[in-house]
């Protein structure tokens, strides 16, 4: 599936400044609403949406990759975000280690889309250690989607 | 007020003519009609009986008992009998077949469907999984068969010269395979999915796709060796073959690399019925290109076909149409069947059952040498020669355009019709007796495919847990904007098709279990494991309520005290 369509610069920060999972949640609902993606009003049921798929099963899993999702009635089609935190949070991850990059989708219920194909995409992208590696020493959201993009997949 | 009458006594005559004339042809018009209707009435329930009896009473193929009812009702049997009020209604006219133009037409427009539906269903994946061994299978019995027809034909004084159009459509004749028949005796041996299985069905998808080829340049090459009398003219020929390998070629790979956009526009009008209407247009559109460009209409048709089958419309696609194919195709077997004039075969009896044992045993030899060569032993390449046997739609459609075209006579069109209804008659129980015993694989050789598929399997406590599930999966599939398709009504086998993403998932008592390749297993985890997450949910919800015992008695009190 193609990816690119789903993220421009406006979607993506490299210095996510929360630390605690709530606050870094919040951050990236927030980031979605700046780039127009969903409404100010809707902001609560979508964190609420999200922090119940988390309450199921954190979305922290392996190598500090995390994958917030839900599927909402606030949109009408998938949007996603991608952010970055050089140091990493507490994310309650699969492995116990700290997350640092975070990529959150939300989608319409009921609705064919695919939603978690998109997060299997993402991160079978991300399973590359050298590319982890790389996306965390971006400078800007726009080097960090070229990166993300232009990385030659080895598998 | 006079002077007049003459003018207006003339137009009125020459109204009353004008009048009389269209009547006329109004009335001719809707006599024929008339005719085709009652035609048409009788040869859906003769066909659709006799296919009825021979599956179920005879254990043969549908469309051997629909080819058969052709032949009883047909214009040389009991058609030509005088009835009352209408006299025959199968009555010969004097053109170069035996039916009204009327019905053929129907016949063609069903022969379209048909190989627009065998497109549909050429499983390319499959194909190019298998196709080292699956081409030389298919390609050794198609030279072989398609030499031996070819030689027979000039032996027995057919033909003049190899390349006459009427032994090369012999040779063509003999060529195409229908898997059909073998992937019903394999799914219910469960040998589908055995290395002789699925190298049938790769060979077999190169057999039609080569059958199809020959026809284009055979039909391309009779059309000019009729102007040009009994010269070979061998530049003009190459030039045919090649315009029809091009064509051919051009419009497969076009069709291919634009199938995803095709079935982008489709989809834009959101109605499936609509999409497979709109499909159907398609398929006869390029049908008629195709015999513009000189090639056989149906070449058209089963490109649009092979097209759309990698797409993931392919599914809802084959729904759609089942009821049109339902009604349409059996029209066409058994209007091939009405078109065997029996007397017309007398004096080519023994060339026919020549014919049909020679070429039958090149097809089996053709495709059995290379099997043998490629991994498989002598029994494996044997399964595999008579599992190549079974000759049907495609067969009967290259038989159909020989005859409309005048390239073979009526004789040798019998003859055609003779060696598909016995090799279709006999390779049903040879297959059953061939494929007991041992496996038929060489030794060193197995294991080779096994790595490619992953398989995810989820062990649950019981049937009913795992049938809810796996119709939480089904929902969970389609909500990824997946195409599940069930798999035969019997069994709870789905496809789950996405682009070029394919998987299947099955169930035996309470396990589930799922079939792809390693890449798109990540993606079938996820959505497995996200939609586990959602049940154990629900599952833990039904449990705040106290569990359903309370709801349960409350139903059943509220049922007993129910008055009428």
């Amino acid at each position: 599936m193609n990816l690119k369509k789903y993220f421009t610069a406006r979607m993506v920060t490299v210095d996510i400044k929360s630390s605690s999972k709530a606050d870094i949640l919040k951050e990236l609902l927030e980031l979605m609403r700046s780039a127009g993606a969903i409404a100010s009003e809707d902001l609560d049921e979508a964190n609420s949406a999200i922090l119940k798929r988390e309450s199921k099963m954190s979305t922290g899993m392996q190598d500090g990759i995390a994958i917030p999702h839900a599927r909402t009635a606030v949109v009408k089609d998938l949007v996603a975000v991608m952010g970055i935190k050089r140091e990493g949070a507490d994310f309650d991850s699969l492995d116990g280690k700290p997350s640092n990059i975070f990529i959150m989708a939300l989608s319409p219920e009921n609705h064919p889309v695919p939603h978690v194909q998109f997060l299997a995409e993402v991160s079978q992208r991300l399973h590359d250690a050298e590319l982890r590696g790389r996306l965390l020493e971006s400078k800007s959201p726009q080097e960090l989607l070229d990166t993300f993009f232009e990385f030659k997949k080895r598998w | 007020m006079v002077k007049k009458l003459p003018i207006i006594a003339i137009l009125v005559f020459f109204a009353t003519k004008a009048f009389a004339a269209t009547a006329v042809a109004e009335v001719a018009m809707s006599h024929r009609m008339t005719y085709l209707v009652l035609e048409l009435a009788i040869i859906i329930i003769a066909a659709r009986t006799f296919g009825f009896i021979f599956t179920r009473y005879l254990k043969q193929p549908a469309v051997l008992g629909e080819l058969c009812a052709g032949m009883l009702i047909g214009p040389y049997a009991l058609g030509s009998f005088d009835l009352p009020f209408i006299g025959p209604l199968f009555s010969l006219p004097h053109t170069m077949l035996p039916i009204s133009p009327e019905l053929y037409g129907i016949a063609t427009v069903a022969s379209i469907v048909l190989l627009f539906l065998v497109g549909l269903e050429t499983d390319i994946t499959t194909f190019l999984r298998y196709s080292a061994t699956g081409s030389l299978v298919g390609l050794g019995g198609v030279v072989c068969s398609f030499l031996i027809g070819d030689a027979l034909a000039v032996w027995f004084g057919i033909a003049a010269h190899y390349m006459d159009p009427s032994a090369l459509f012999l040779g063509a004749i003999s060529t195409a395979t229908s898997v059909g028949i073998t992937a019903r005796i394999l799914s219910e041996k469960r040998k589908l999915d055995s290395p002789e299985g699925v190298t049938i069905l790769s060979g077999a998808v190169i057999d039609d796709v080569l059958g199809i080829v020959i026809l284009a340049v055979v039909v391309g090459i009779s059309k000019i060796s009729s102007k040009a009398g009994a010269e070979i003219d061998w530049a003009h020929i190459g030039i045919i073959a090649g315009k029809a390998l091009g064509f051919w070629i051009f419009c497969t790979a076009a069709g291919l690399l634009l199938a995803r956009k095709i079935t982008g526009v489709l989809k834009w009008f959101k109605s499936p019925d609509l999409i497979a209407a709109l499909a159907l247009g398609l398929a006869l559109l390029l049908a008629g290109l195709s015999e513009l460009a000189g090639l056989a209409m149906i070449i058209g048709a089963y490109i649009t076909g092979l097209a759309l089958s990698r797409t993931d419309l392919v599914n809802e696609l084959h729904d759609r149409l089942r009821g049109v194919y339902q009604i349409l195709v059996p029209i066409f077997f058994c209007v091939m069947g009405m078109l065997v004039n029996f007397k017309a075969m007398k004096g080519v009896l023994l060339f026919g059952l020549s014919y049909t044992i020679l070429v039958m045993f090149g097809k089996i030899i053709g495709s059995a040498i290379p099997a043998l060569i490629m991994r498989f032993n002598l029994r494996g390449a044997l399964r595999i020669g008579i599992g190549m046997l079974p000759r049907g739609e495609v067969t009967l459609i290259i038989t159909g355009i020989g005859l409309s075209t005048g390239i073979i006579g009526q004789d040798i069109f019998g003859i055609a019709i003779m060696m598909t209804l016995i090799s279709t008659l006999i390779a049903p129980p040879l297959l059953i007796k061939a494929f007991d015993g041992p496996p038929g694989i060489a030794k060193s050789a197995k294991d080779v495919d096994s790595s490619r598929e992953r398989k995810i399997t989820l062990n649950f406590p019981n049937v009913d847990v795992a049938e809810f599930v796996m119709s939480r999966f089904i929902n969970a599939f389609r909500n990824e904007a997946f195409f599940v398709h069930r798999i035969g009504a019997r069994l709870p086998l789905y496809q789950l098709r996405k682009d070029d993403i394919t998987m299947t998932m099955y169930r035996k008592r309470g396990d589930i279990f799922f079939e792809m390749s390693p890449r798109s297993e990540c993606i079938a985890r996820f959505i497995i494991a996200e939609e586990m997450l959602e049940l154990e949910d629900a599952f833990e919800s039904l449990k705040t309520m106290g569990g359903t015992k309370g709801l349960s008695a409350d139903l059943i009190s509220g049922a007993l005290s129910w008055k009428a």
